[in-house]
């Protein structure tokens, strides 16, 4: 939630080299309104106040083996 | 044909004929057993749960608070607080500003929360001169689940598919911390009742009775003979009390009168007692003083106020009055009722010790009871609120000691303030499930479980699962043994093989469990009936003739001279629904007793009324039930149909079917299968198995993989089996149909050829067909759960996500880190291989230096990553974030696999035949008939004449038929399908009556010799597979301590020789091997020892002899040399002698 591996892995990649980052989005489970999560805040809908989010499915192709 | 002969005639035409003439209409009620479905649907598969709970909930924790409703102080006397009500309110979310106050049970599933509701009470209390009265929250409790306390109660499927809750979730247990707690059924031996026992080999005889008052504490009294002398016996005494003594203080002064109250008019009995009366007059105790006096020195005496010493007879009293026989009332100092029930405890001594028959069967179903969540519950509330108070007494008295107060004192805060004693004390219990209630003596641990949701069967099983306190080491076969007042009651075939075989056992489909009901109005009620006040009644009554003893819940009320009158008009009160239908009345002829049952925890079942050779449900209240207009409690109200517990069920002539009435017959079953329970009712015909096979099929229909619920995909469990393509089966019960399991089942219907096939068939192995298998025969997934906390440390650090790492120089990320997102959790759906990280987690390097107080982003921090470490690839199928109560971040993962059948997967069928995949044929090499029908299935024939189970056969005849016809066919235990019609239906359509076919062989294309029994059997994929188990190591990791491979296959151990095979070694005198195996393949270890004084040096130098002139090298386990080193530390010197092999 918060891209701590700048830290990490040395100061000297400097901040601004790091890719703008989108903010990922999650899925309320009760009324399925798109939420954004930040670090240390605590989970809440800004629509119905559901405290339960899930992950969006990815973006990328899963491949499945048909066996 | 032969006429008849002229006796026949005359047999026939008699006008009573089993109490039927010629004319009358051939009786029979169909579908009667639709009752069944009706009791369900009132009162659901585990209403005992459900009601104890409700009972607790409603009415008794009134009761407890009434009980103890006073607060007071010890420095301000005008001070006072008193509870005047309590309610439990419905779950809700315990956090302001929310508008959506509901709380769901599968919130809490997911949130790892409890699911619980406010406890508020109503209290009065003094601040200054004026009284309030308010409403305060005390704490929470866990709510169960489908109570009335519950949200899930009576709502529609659509509202509990919205609230993602299964609508043939039975309920009955709770959610606690996100887990589902269960809080199993509780045998006990009945309280309050008198059991004649005798030791035979000692010559003893003894009635012995345990006393239960409400919240107070238990205690088990004796009168025991000693030496043909009797006496009472009990805890709070020194010594045994000879019997006449104790009558004596109980106010029965001459001893003619205790002659007649406890042998009456008996020779023998009067005989056998006489040597007591002349004791007492041994010991010079005549009057009740002396008898006082006698006790009196003997009692224990406990009391924490110091005070002046009570008189020895003072002591007597009270310990007479509050301790022995606690619940039989002495009101003011009238002990009459008291001496009779000791008399009466005499008299069954002298019985049993005049006939050793008369003694009681503590197996006996009747003499038991089972305690429930809600009982539990009481009992652990009441403890709670004694320390809440006395806590809350302490608090208050801690602020009015200060001598002046800026304001005036509200009690209110004090009470707000005070902690979550009742909250936390419920969530432990039941977590934990140790109730540890000093205050009642009481120290019981495993009192609740996790429920299994391994099946949708499993989880219903264990709902009605009944715990026995007996300890499962002793050797007696009594508490293990099918009691034959079982009937009707437990499930005869459901308990577990092994050590808690018979003593773990399961409530059958219709049984019920009562609830406690008031005793007062039965008394009075049974007063007004006609019975004589007891303590009116001398010896001379009550042993009468035709005189019956009236007991009420185990304490004597009162005689009456016209018994079958009083039960038969008791009855009909109880039938109009003047009294409760769980009060039980039965008469007792060996005693001469009526004993009228209000307690609960005894175990009941509803049968139909019949009158006069009649049964009082008649086909049109059936098809009034049809229609809906009549429910089961409208049975219940018009006298049609009662319950009975197993006592007046004793009392009772019981007829099983209609034809079988006689004109004595006082009531009907209302279906023969409701004998066996859930589990076991999903077997088919199986009244045609050998018995045993019944019970294995018990304990495998829960390990088996299916649906559980329709709420499986919104559930996050740490594992869970689901069958892909499940079915319900083509030969169904009647119970299946009941519970649910058509809709949720676990298994498929499995085309089976019963023949032998390769060699790879032998030891009940199955060869499954491949072609098959693609299709998703037996496929199953297996969802993993895996649970992180991303916590807030309290000197201010804090866990955290981070994106996958980048190569310094190349800019690529690892493959390990391949599936990881931005936000440091695996991309949803993504296939996780060995070894790949999910969630990318850090740690400060200091979270538990609370001295630390810098900046938490500047502390370093190391990687805590989740890896994926199963040896098989599967998905991500959904990640859960979420908050805790205590706001910590809680992230879920939940990784799916899918598995088709291998070689090795066990596989079962209904009839406890169980067995592993033996081989995976292609389906071109199977055989097939000449519709070109192949097996899913080959099993060898030889599984069939050691296990006698006939009712796999008929499954398969009736499932080939249902097939043939297009319908479902019905295995309902003592009914069910017929094999002839069956057959005709296999006749019709052109198959052979007896179900074989006439195979031809898939690999020569020849036909097959001998026709093949062929058709679909129900088989069930368990759960144990190969994947799970297969494991080999040649090296791998090594326990620290001891440098041996590590054990169990989680830790990559090692495989055991264990100590018989070491003796074949040592028998066979392969020492080298032994040596290898248990040394060198193991822990060896190079040691330098001294021959000179046999200790342990190093590099060649020997510390005790400071020389290296006698140091030899050799190899011993590191287990060994350790040992020696143990023995050191511990003052012992072990030395080594050396000699040259």
């Amino acid at each position: 939630m918060d891209g701590g591996n700048s830290n990490q892995q040395g100061m000297h990649t400097t901040p601004f080299t790091a890719p703008p980052r989108q903010e990922m989005e999650y899925i309320c489970a009760d009324c399925g309104v798109k939420n954004e999560i930040k670090a240390r805040e605590p989970i809440r809908c800004r629509e119905c106040g559901h405290r339960i989010m899930y992950k969006k499915r990815t973006t990328r192709m899963v491949q499945f083996e048909a066996r | 044909m032969e006429t008849p002969t002229e006796e026949e005639w005359a047999q026939i035409n008699k006008p009573n004929w089993r109490g039927l003439g010629l004319t009358d209409p051939v009786k029979s009620v169909e579908d009667k057993w639709l009752l069944l479905p009706a009791f369900l649907k009132t009162k659901g598969l585990v209403k005992q749960h459900i009601d104890s709970f409700n009972f607790f909930v409603n009415t008794d924790i009134k009761n407890i608070v009434k009980a103890n409703n006073k607060v007071t102080s010890d420095i301000d006397p005008k001070f006072w607080l008193k509870y005047t009500d309590i309610n439990i309110g419905f779950p809700d979310r315990n956090e302001s500003g929310i508008s959506q106050k509901r709380l769901t049970p599968n919130e809490c599933r997911l949130r790892d929360i409890t699911y619980s509701a406010p406890i508020v009470v109503t209290i009065q209390y003094t601040r200054g001169k004026n009284i309030i009265k308010r409403t305060a929250n005390i704490g929470r409790m866990p709510i169960m689940l489908r109570s009335s306390k519950c949200y899930l109660t009576g709502r529609s499927e659509d509202e509990l598919a919205s609230m993602k809750e299964c609508p043939l979730d039975p309920g009955g247990y709770f959610v606690v911390k996100g887990t589902e707690k269960v809080i199993l059924v509780q045998e006990q031996l009945s309280k309050n009742r008198i059991i004649v026992e005798t030791d035979t080999t000692k010559g003893i005889v003894q009635a012995s009775c345990t006393s239960s008052t409400h919240g107070g504490l238990k205690s088990k009294t004796y009168v025991v003979t000693k030496k043909g002398k009797i006496y009472l016996r009990h805890n709070s005494c020194h010594e045994d009390i000879p019997i006449a003594i104790a009558l004596k203080a109980l106010g029965v002064q001459s001893d003619k009168e205790i002659l007649l109250l406890t042998a009456g008019t008996t020779d023998s009995y009067k005989d056998a007692f006489a040597t007591n009366l002349e004791e007492a007059a041994k010991l010079a105790v005549y009057t009740r003083q002396q008898a006082l006096d006698y006790i009196g020195v003997r009692v224990k005496i406990n009391r924490r106020v110091i005070g002046p010493r009570r008189p020895a007879w003072e002591e007597a009293l009270e310990a007479l009055s509050t301790i022995i026989l606690a619940h039989v009332p002495v009101n003011g100092l009238d002990f009459r009722g008291k001496a009779i029930f000791v008399a009466m405890m005499t008299r069954r001594v002298l019985m049993a010790m005049d006939d050793e028959k008369m003694v009681d069967d503590r197996d006996y179903v009747g003499n038991k009871r089972l305690e429930l969540a809600g009982q539990l519950l009481a009992l652990l509330f009441e403890d709670l609120f004694k320390t809440y108070n006395t806590n809350l007494k302490s608090s208050i008295d801690k602020v009015l000691k200060k001598p002046s107060r800026t304001t005036e004192f509200d009690a209110h805060n004090t009470l707000l303030f005070n902690g979550d004693i009742l909250t936390s004390g419920f969530v432990r219990a039941i977590s934990t499930g140790n109730w540890s209630l000093k205050r009642f003596k009481m120290e019981r641990a495993g009192v609740t479980h996790v429920l299994s949701r391994l099946s949708f069967i499993s989880a219903l099983g264990m709902m009605t699962r009944i715990s026995s306190q007996f300890e499962k080491t002793r050797k007696v076969s009594g508490p293990r043994a099918l009691q034959p007042s079982q009937w009707g009651m437990l499930c005869p075939s459901d308990t577990p093989e092994g050590e808690a075989c018979g003593l773990v056992k399961n409530l059958a489909l219709m049984t019920h469990i009562t609830t406690d009901v008031e005793e007062e109005p039965i008394v009075r009620l049974a007063f007004m009936l006609g019975i004589e006040d007891i303590s009116q009644a001398t010896g001379a009554e009550i042993y009468g003739p035709n005189t019956f003893v009236v007991n009420v819940n185990g304490t004597i009320v009162g005689l009456t001279r016209h018994a079958p009158r009083f039960v038969a008009q008791f009855r009909r009160m109880r039938r109009a629904s003047r009294v409760s239908e769980f009060v039980s009345v039965y008469t007792n002829h060996h005693h001469k007793a009526i004993h009228i049952a209000s307690d609960g925890g005894r175990i009941c079942r509803p049968m139909i009324i019949v009158d006069k050779g009649r049964p009082r449900v008649t086909a049109q209240h059936v098809a009034l039930l049809r229609k809906g207009s009549m429910s089961f409690d409208d049975f219940l109200k018009k006298g049609l149909v009662e319950y009975l517990d197993v006592n007046e069920e004793n009392d009772s002539y019981i007829a099983l079917y209609e034809d079988s009435i006689v004109p004595l017959t006082t009531h009907l079953e209302i279906e023969p299968f409701t004998i066996l329970g859930a589990v076991a009712g999903l077997i088919p015909y199986p009244h045609h198995n050998q018995s045993p096979r019944n019970t294995y099929q018990c304990a495998m229909g829960k390990q088996a993989i299916g649906a559980i619920g329709y709420n499986q995909f919104n559930r996050i469990d740490t594992l869970l089996y689901l069958s892909v393509y499940p079915q319900q089966p083509m030969v169904k019960t009647k119970t299946i149909e009941l519970v649910g399991y058509d809709k949720l089942p676990a298994g498929q219907n499995a085309t089976v050829a019963v023949m032998s096939y390769s060699g790879y068939d032998i030891e009940d192995a199955l060869i499954l067909n491949k072609a098959s298998l693609d299709r998703g025969y037996g496929r199953c997934q297996v969802l993993r759960k895996n649970a992180t906390l991303i916590r807030k440390y309290p000197n201010g650090t804090y866990d955290r996500l981070a994106d996958a790492p980048k190569d310094e120089y190349t800019g690529q990320t690892q493959k390990k880190y391949d599936i990881v997102q931005l936000d440091g959790l695996a991309g949803v759906g993504e296939r996780v291989d060995p070894g790949d990280v999910y969630v990318n987690k850090q740690s400060p390097t200091n979270a538990n230096d609370n001295t630390f107080n810098g900046q938490a982003a500047s502390v370093p921090f190391k990687n805590a990553p989740l890896t994926y470490k199963s040896p098989v690839a599967g998905n991500i199928d959904q990640i859960l974030i979420t908050d805790t109560e205590n706001d910590q971040t809680l992230i879920k993962v939940l990784i799916r696999q899918t598995r088709r059948p291998e070689l090795g997967d066990k596989f079962s069928s209904r009839h406890g035949q169980k067995g592993v995949c033996g081989l995976i044929v292609n389906q071109e090499d199977m055989p097939f008939n000449d519709q070109g029908i192949v097996p899913d299935t080959i099993m060898n024939p030889h599984g069939f004449p050691s296990r006698m189970t006939v009712g796999k056969m008929i499954e398969l005849l009736a499932g080939k038929a249902g097939v043939l016809s297009g319908k479902l066919q019905y295995g309902t235990a003592f009914g069910g399908s017929k094999v002839e019609d069956m057959s005709r239906i296999l006749i019709e359509n052109g198959f052979s009556y007896s179900g074989k076919d006439m195979l031809t062989s898939g690999i020569t294309g020849e036909p097959m010799e001998a026709y093949v029994y062929f058709g679909p059997i129900y088989y069930q994929k368990l759960k144990h597979m190969v994947m799970d188990k297969m494991h080999a190591r040649a090296r791998g990791p090594r326990a620290t301590l001891t440098r041996q491979p590590t054990e169990g296959r989680s830790r990559e151990g090692g495989l055991r020789l264990g100590e018989m095979e070491r003796d074949c070694l040592i028998g066979y005198g392969a020492t080298q091997l032994l040596l290898e195996r248990l040394m060198i393949s193991s822990d060896k270890f190079e040691v330098n020892a001294c021959q000179e004084c046999g200790l342990m040096g190093y590099n060649g130098w020997c510390s005790y002899c400071k020389s290296s002139k006698k140091v030899a090298s050799l190899t011993i386990p590191y287990a060994a040399k350790l040992l020696f080193q143990e023995l050191m530390a511990m003052n012992v010197v072990p030395r080594l002698v050396l000699d040259d092999a």
